[in-house]
């Protein structure tokens, strides 16, 4: 069973700049839901965007880990002064 | 009076606006339940793959995405894919998309539990669905 710091890591190690926050909502290890900000997000459409972070665990999805409930979010650009 | 090969089978439709029943491609294609998914996306302008039926969802994300569509009040046709496996399977095929349910609409996805509720939310739903 992974747990929400591997499915956290794995994502930011296979996405390059992301960063994910990720929770275990049920305990078991098995329905995760996780929010996810990456620059590489930019110019793709949501399904492109949670595309890209379910193409992480490819199989797992849908078997060992039942749901990955996602938001996907570009980051914030720095304010102009 | 043509009788369907035994091989070819309908999906298990239920659908909120009546609709012919999809009707198993005649063809002998090598996949007929792939041939299947692929009317039923072309002939209904909203259709939603799901874990049981809008009425008893077997699943709460399908329960979810079942709850934004009526709450927009439109009209889509609903496939339960926890029959047969394949169904699920040949759709994450065609989709590319791993999970269900699966949210269709003029031919193209729209997205899954997450995407169709944050949609809602932020009103694109209704535009993405016309």
């Amino acid at each position: 069973m992974p747990s929400s710091d591997e499915i956290k890591q794995r994502i930011e190690a296979s996405i390059p700049g992301a960063e994910a926050e990720v929770e275990d909502y049920t305990g078991g290890g098995d329905h995760f839901r996780a929010t996810v900000t990456a620059a590489a997000f930019e110019g793709r459409s949501r399904i492109q965007q949670h595309r890209l972070v379910y193409d992480v665990f490819g199989a797992e999805i849908g078997g060992e880990i039942h749901a990955l409930s996602l938001k996907t979010r570009l980051p914030q650009k720095a304010p102009t002064a | 009076m043509s009788s369907q090969p035994s091989t070819t089978q309908d999906l298990p439709m239920s659908s909120a606006q009546p609709s012919p029943a999809v009707e198993a491609p005649a063809s002998s294609g090598e996949n007929p339940i792939r041939d299947a998914i692929n009317e039923a996306i072309a002939e209904h302008k909203v259709i939603l793959f799901m874990k049981g039926t809008p009425e008893a969802p077997a699943c709460g994300f399908s329960a979810r995405t079942v709850a934004a569509l009526q709450s927009l009040d439109v009209p889509f046709a609903a496939v339960d894919v926890l029959p047969d496996q394949r169904i699920r399977q040949e759709l994450s095929a065609i989709s590319d998309w791993p999970t269900i349910p699966q949210l269709f609409a003029n031919g193209e996805l729209v997205g899954g539990c997450d995407i169709v509720t944050e949609m809602c939310e932020s009103g694109e739903l209704a535009e993405a669905l016309q």
